[in-house]
């Protein structure tokens, strides 16, 4: 046979190229270097770390957790924990209560900042434009020190200016206001609430049903809202007539101690067998064709088998493992007997109660007592300095998503005949809040960080107590490592939050 | 282009001296900074008739159209539309926008709704309609345009020359009077150009008052009843596609002709 020059160049091209300059090849051979590189450094770190640790006697254990150490918190879920993790939790736990504040009122003010930004009014966007640049160009550790010198020259506080008759006050202790809490009546008023929700939801979709009918203006939520508002306060003064809605839990918790582990054995085994037999059907039923015939491949093979096999594996732990179904009763019954004794209240106690300010003395200083919500002068200082510091550029963020808007999109949103209030909320608004999100997520993770800076002013969060904590135990290694690990997951968290949202946002293009 | 024998009467060849007047400029003028943009426009625009723009660039052609719903303020003279004169009164220009629609050269689709909602959006929230009924009327409106499968796409995912009809979609499903078009094809890839003049056309003989901001000849000549040249912010010329294109009278339109033709 003739040999053609296609023919040859095809064959040429098509052998297999030699190792060095296969691309597949190369490629995993450069991955696999690079591995080995990254785990042999490592290795050579940690143990040369462990080894000076030990030679320089510098502890790397954990077990100030569970020692107990003498730590007084100015503030705190507990503030005379006993032992180093109890400390730590707590000073977790208000590094999560300031950031989370922080987080709210720094977007509602920077929302405000931005628009006063584009604001045609001159005093109000000249007011914008000061607010932005003075806070963003000073360090935010002067201006949390700032505040909290302005707030300690306030009059000191003494008992002489206890009980407090007005509702708020104000001294060098903190700013100290009326707290709300819930009373023996919450849960009767909540059942009036939940009712008002289905009432609610139920309004909410004839609204819309008929706006999408006449084309009327119907405004679904704000009837929704007003429905479950107007049940609220409804509640306020029928409530206990639901106290009977305890015997119904009354009843539940006894029928959970009557029954046997035979019965929530029997209900777990059936619903993992039910389950995984409808969804091998409907699976099946997918992959049938119109004419019924089955294609499956390997894959899906793989996963019906791999169903039954959970499902079978399931039944035989749920009828072997009889501790779980009496835990499942247990609880069941200890839920519901809780849940009833909230309702086991004297017909005329209130949903909420609240209560003023007082001052008392328990040690050398009076202070504001637990009676109202307190916010103590060093708290006040981080607070505010994360919050205007952060709004700066949260407003920025607002100004330049709303910016970002094309010209033609709100020419053309005018030139249907939409108003400037229908066309910012059906054009604008929902496109810059695709540009205002990313850099705003940014801005969350970076004022949860700017928290730690607390510690300037002496306010107990994780960075503060922990300092004590390694000042008294001497183990600073294992401190530093619970901070990143907190902080870590403080900003995954939020990451995961603001993606979320990200990707629910993403315009669809080609 | 588009210079296939068309066996329907060309639009100028239409008797409108009869219709009412629907839009009347009067000494319009309207200045940015020092610049002038606009030097005493009057003319007067009938019901059913179609008016093309020709003009340089920077001639003032869009700043025109866009005083005529109002994108743009002029600052002298005065425009009435529909027999509703716009000045500073929100109502009056709420009242034009919804009897004018408009067709943008970048289209200016809603980027974040799907293409029956970009259709949809006006009709419910301006004229209020019932929801089934705005939809099935954006679905004949796509229809009319030629693309009635896109419906359930974003803009995103459509071609030029689809956009631009889309938009036309959305312009018409207010039901306006009068449609105005700001260079409409000029971002468009030539093959896409055809599929909108076509739709364009069929809006024409269906007695829609038009008028056309366009490089487009071939359009001109086949579907305008009237032909208005500008230059420097004034009126130059106006007249019928014949006398415009072969016999005009001064010298700029010949000087303009000659470059474009």
């Amino acid at each position: 046979m003739p040999d053609t020059p296609t023919s040859t160049s095809a064959k040429v091209l098509s052998a297999r190229p030699p190792l060095w300059r296969d691309a597949v090849v190369l490629k995993w051979v450069t991955q696999l270097f690079l591995l080995f590189i990254v785990l042999t450094s490592l290795w050579f770190l940690t143990s040369q770390a462990g080894d000076n640790l030990e030679a320089r006697d510098i502890p790397s254990d954990f077990n100030f957790i569970e020692r107990p150490v003498d730590i007084q918190l100015s503030e705190g879920i507990d503030t005379h924990p006993d032992s180093g993790g109890r400390a730590l939790w707590v000073g977790m736990v208000n590094t999560i209560r300031i950031s989370i504040v922080g987080i709210i009122f720094a977007t509602m003010l920077g929302i405000m900042v931005g628009l006063a930004r584009l604001s045609n009014n001159w005093l109000i966007n000249r007011l914008g434009t000061m607010w932005v640049e003075t806070l963003r160009n000073i360090p935010l550790l002067v201006q949390i020190i700032f505040y909290f010198s302005v707030l300690t020259v306030l009059p000191r506080l003494t008992l002489e200016s206890g009980p407090i008759n007005g509702w708020f006050h104000i001294s060098n202790k903190g700013i100290s206001m009326p707290r709300v809490f819930l009373a023996d009546g919450f849960y009767q008023w909540l059942v009036v609430v939940l009712i008002g929700a289905v009432v609610g939801y139920y309004v909410h979709r004839h609204r819309t049903r008929l706006h999408n009918e006449t084309g009327a203006i119907t405004s679904p939520i704000l009837w929704a809202f007003a429905v479950i508002t107007l049940f609220a306060i409804v509640g306020i003064f029928i409530h206990p007539i639901f106290s009977w809605v305890g015997s119904i839990f009354g009843a539940l918790a006894s029928l959970f101690d009557s029954l046997t582990v035979l019965v929530p054995q029997i209900v777990l085994s059936g619903v993992a067998l039910v389950g995984a037999t409808t969804w091998v059907l409907r699976f099946i039923r997918k992959h049938r064709s119109a004419g019924g015939h089955l294609s499956l491949v390997d894959d899906d093979w793989f996963r019906i088998i791999f169903t039954i096999a959970v499902s079978v594996i399931l039944v035989f732990v749920f009828i072997s493992w009889e501790g779980l179904s009496s835990w499942i009763l247990n609880s069941g019954r200890d839920l519901f007997q809780v849940i009833e004794s909230k309702f086991n209240v004297d017909g005329a106690a209130r949903p909420f109660d609240a209560m003023r300010p007082e001052i008392i003395q328990k040690g050398k200083f009076p202070n504001y007592g637990p009676s109202g919500l307190t916010m103590s002068v060093s708290f006040a200082a981080v607070f505010f300095g994360v919050v205007f510091y952060t709004s700066a550029f949260i407003g920025e963020n607002v100004r330049g998503g709303i910016l970002a808007v094309p010209k033609g999109q709100i020419e053309a949103a005018r030139a249907v005949g939409l108003r400037q209030s229908q066309a910012l909320r059906h054009v604008i608004l929902p496109q810059a809040f695709r540009v205002i999100l990313p850099p705003t997520g940014n801005q969350y993770l970076n004022l949860t960080k700017n928290t730690s800076l607390a510690i300037a002013v002496g306010y107990s969060d994780i960075v503060q107590v922990g300092t004590t904590v390694f000042n008294q135990t001497g183990k600073t290694l294992p401190v530093v490592g619970i901070w990143m690990l907190f902080y870590l997951s403080c900003s995954l968290t939020i990451s995961v939050i603001v993606n979320w949202f990200n990707v629910r946002m993403q315009l669809v293009e080609r | 282009m588009n210079e296939n024998e068309n066996t329907e009467t060309p639009a100028s060849d239409r008797d409108l001296s009869n219709a009412p007047d629907m839009i009347v400029c009067e000494g319009v003028s309207k200045w940015y900074g020092d610049f002038q943009a606009l030097d005493e426009v009057s003319a007067t625009i009938k019901e059913q008739e179609v008016v093309v723009v020709l003009g340089p660039s920077g001639s003032g052609k869009s700043t025109w159209i866009r005083c005529i719903n109002r994108l743009e303020h002029h600052q002298e003279g005065r425009i009435e539309v529909d027999g509703i004169e716009l000045t500073n009164d929100l109502r009056n220009i709420e009242k034009v926008r919804s009897e004018v629609g408009m067709v943008f050269q970048q289209f200016n689709l809603f980027p974040h709704l799907k293409v029956l909602d970009n259709v949809t959006l006006a009709p419910i929230w301006v004229r209020k309609k019932p929801k089934a009924e705005a939809e099935e009327q954006a679905a004949a409106l796509l229809e009319r345009v030629g693309i009635p499968e896109q419906a359930d796409k974003y803009p995103g995912q459509l071609s030029g020359g689809q956009q631009q009809r889309v938009a036309i979609a959305r312009a018409l499903a207010m039901e306006p009077r009068i449609m105005l078009f700001d260079e409409p094809t000029s971002a468009l890839d030539p093959e896409m150009i055809k599929e909108v003049l076509d739709v364009m056309k069929e809006l024409a003989l269906s007695g829609m008052t038009m008028m056309v901001v366009t490089h487009e000849v071939g359009f001109a000549k086949e579907v305008a009843d009237r032909i208005i040249f500008m230059d420097d912010g004034q009126i130059v010329e106006t007249g019928t596609p014949e006398i415009f294109f072969s016999n005009p009278t001064e010298d700029r339109t010949k000087l303009f002709l000659s470059q474009i033709l």
